[in-house]
């Protein structure tokens, strides 16, 4: 089996996922759940995530592969490159971008905003109200 | 030299880690989320290089800069922390976009 052939069976595992998380925010947009605090993934920020992350994956694999971290099968590759990295690689940047954010808002939101700025929600308050913020004055809102 | 790798890994990881906190990015924002999430996407991605690995497709390479610990075959230790940097990077980023690209809806969490 070639990279791509490998390659697809996983993307496509990330675009059941991102279907998943498309489908979820959808009904809740229809069922209109004055609570929820989470409309799915914002595929402008995954979109712009995305850019950064092929950047950087340009950038340090081919410093990896540079400097004999990991080998290919020039086989099972199918030839095309970035540098020297092979472009099949790529997939992995695309899967987590596509993958994470998903699963983040398949996921519950935690309860409520952290009222403290600087540890991990705890989840005090009220339930999912997405009401003004209490701790960042006007810049929270009410959402709209 | 063998630890140059790990050590880079380990310090990029820092560096996340303080992003994450000094913004709220991921498991400042809500930590039982990103530590699911962390969890899937580590195994998701170890197990696509199982099979890469298995399938001869790609294999570790020789090199000095790693530990030499493997807790697979060609599955260098080094590879699970890269793995749970690509997830750190992608969902700080994913945070940060989020957060820059709509100020008035949320200030807070991963595109909540």
């Amino acid at each position: 089996m070639t990279y791509w052939a490998l390659n697809a069976f996983f993307l496509a595992a990330v675009a059941l996922v991102a279907l998943a998380a498309v489908v979820k925010a959808r009904s809740a947009r229809t069922a209109a759940d004055p609570r929820r605090s989470d409309t799915g993934p914002r595929w402008s920020a995954v979109g712009l995530a995305a850019i950064a992350l092929l950047i950087t994956t340009a950038v340090f694999d081919n410093v990896m592969i540079g400097i004999g971290l990991v080998a290919y099968n020039p086989d099972l590759i199918s030839g095309a490159f970035v540098g020297i990295a092979p472009l099949e690689d790529f997939a992995y940047a695309i899967a987590a971008v596509v993958l994470l954010p998903s699963l983040w808002h398949l996921l519950p939101a935690r309860g409520s905003r952290p009222s403290t700025g600087t540890r991990p929600s705890t989840g005090s308050g009220t339930a999912g109200a997405p009401g003004p913020s209490t701790d960042s004055g006007t810049a929270g809102g009410p959402r709209a | 030299m063998g630890l140059l790798y790990l050590a880079a890994l380990l310090v990029s990881l820092t560096g996340m880690v303080v992003l994450d906190r000094r913004f709220q990015l991921y498991f400042w924002a809500d930590a039982r989320r990103a530590a699911v999430v962390s969890a899937v996407g580590v195994v998701f991605f170890v197990v696509w290089d199982l099979f890469g690995i298995g399938l001869g497709i790609f294999f570790r390479g020789e090199t000095a800069f790693m530990t030499g610990l493997q807790v697979a075959p060609e599955l260098p230790l080094e590879e699970l922390f890269f793995l749970a940097l690509l997830v750190y990077v992608t969902m700080n980023l994913y945070g940060a976009f989020g957060r820059l690209l709509a100020p008035a809806v949320s200030k807070r969490g991963v595109g909540a």
